[in-house]
């Protein structure tokens, strides 16, 4: 994943991963497609910590939502709420689709909640761009995950910095900044 | 003789081989040596292939020996996306000593999040406003892309006639008699931007098509139309003329 080129805001983070963001794993039967499975967990932790990296002046991350004792001006939550998939077989279109649905509660280093998105990502895969030997099923619907988790990050780099709560929380810590 | 005289040829062996009463032993080592030599001779061809290119332009192009293109398969659309083949086989193409061409991943992870899919300019109004994001600008200088070129399309499978069947003969050989034909349909078009100017400076299309067939006597010996290749070529030659010459 590569680095978002974006202009980092002023401000410090705390990022807290709960057990959705670490060890999330899909499970299901499709009956005549077979059993699939997509770990998710091993995977999306550092796709979030490049971006917010990217997005903050300064990350660090936290075990819990409340540490009023961390140098940090706000906490950031993601978690998974969703993921469904879909395969060329069920819908003859040809592509490998996954949707996972996030969402990303801000809050204060009190613990109060400041806002809260809901963060759809989408990603394909061609099967027409899988050629012979390369795995089939598996490898369609891993191709598909990590366009999803692009796309996540995309969004997040794209929308996270005009939403009108980090807006606010940025111009607040450069008045604090400035006044001394 | 024609492409197509030939797979007229080659249809009526093979159904005639598959089908029709058998006459005599001489007659059908006869037709069998016929039919097998038609083959052969159609082993080393290719399907048959049309290709066309037409080309719009709106503005003048040129390119220096530091700047670049990259060449990008639209992928907005749920349905329809532009196979990475075809814009892999493009920037190959392209490609050369007095022309640049920088990868598709390579330009996408350089200006990541800038072109993702759900990011990415749709138009051309939409691309003067991304490019004059100071950050992005800088980058693109940096990497020295002059022209963006999207690819839209895809190649289909338009129809399919005939049937080979495949048994197993007396001694436990197998055979296969029969006729198979498909044709591919390439349709592709190009809309090439000039990065430099946030200006929209042509739009080339490449439509190609093509039968593909499988005579089988015995031996079931597949020609295949090259339809998304030769779409290819076609367009990639007629870019490399777009973007080095003047208006």
């Amino acid at each position: 994943m590569p680095t978002p080129l974006v202009e980092p805001l002023p401000i410090a983070v705390g990022l807290r991963f709960d057990d959705t963001m670490r060890q999330y794993v899909h499970e299901e039967d499709l009956d005549t497609f077979g059993k699939f499975r997509i770990e998710l967990g091993s995977t999306q932790v550092p796709v979030f910590e490049r971006v917010f990296a990217a997005l903050f002046e300064r990350i660090e991350v936290v075990d819990s939502v409340e540490t009023p004792a961390a140098s940090v001006d706000a906490i950031i939550a993601p978690s998974v709420e969703e993921l469904q998939f879909s395969i060329p077989g069920q819908t003859r279109s040809g592509f490998f689709e996954v949707w996972i649905k996030y969402k990303i509660d801000v809050y204060h280093p009190s613990g109060e909640l400041l806002g809260s998105w809901p963060l759809p990502a989408y990603g394909k895969s061609n099967s027409q761009n899988l050629g012979f030997m390369d795995g089939g099923q598996s490898q369609g619907l891993n191709d598909a995950t990590i366009w999803a988790l692009r796309d996540a990050a995309a969004h997040v780099a794209f929308y996270f910095p005009i939403a009108p709560e980090i807006k606010a929380l940025a111009a607040a810590v450069e008045a604090a900044e400035a006044s001394g | 003789m024609s492409c197509r005289d030939v797979l007229n040829v080659v249809r009526a062996a093979a159904q005639g081989g598959a089908g029709r009463p058998r006459p005599g032993g001489q007659a059908v080592v006869r037709q069998a040596c016929a039919a097998a030599l038609a083959a052969t001779t159609l082993a080393v061809l290719s399907g048959c292939v049309t290709a066309t290119v037409q080309e719009v332009r709106e503005a003048g192009t040129g390119i220096s020996a530091d700047e670049a293109i990259v060449v990008l398969g639209r992928k907005h659309k749920t349905r329809g996306e532009t196979e990475t083949g075809f814009v892999d086989c493009v920037s190959r193409q392209v490609s050369g000593e007095d022309l640049g061409v920088m990868s598709e991943q390579a330009f996408v992870d350089a200006t990541f999040p800038w072109f993702e899919p759900r990011t990415a300019p749709l138009d051309v109004r939409d691309l003067a406003e991304v490019i004059a994001h100071p950050l992005l600008a800088e980058r693109i200088r940096e990497i020295g892309v002059r022209y963006l070129v999207w690819i839209e399309g895809s190649t289909v499978r338009s129809s399919e006639t005939g049937t080979v069947n495949c048994t197993m003969v007396s001694g436990g050989i197998p055979a296969c008699f029969g006729f198979l034909s498909w044709e591919n349909d390439s349709n592709y078009e190009a809309s090439v931007w000039d990065v430099e100017h946030g200006i929209h400076v042509g739009r080339l299309s490449s439509e190609a098509v093509g039968t593909s067939f499988i005579p089988a006597l015995v031996v079931p010996i597949p020609i295949i139309a090259r339809v998304r290749q030769s779409a290819c070529k076609a367009l990639s030659e007629q870019l490399r003329a777009f973007l080095s010459s003047e208006a």
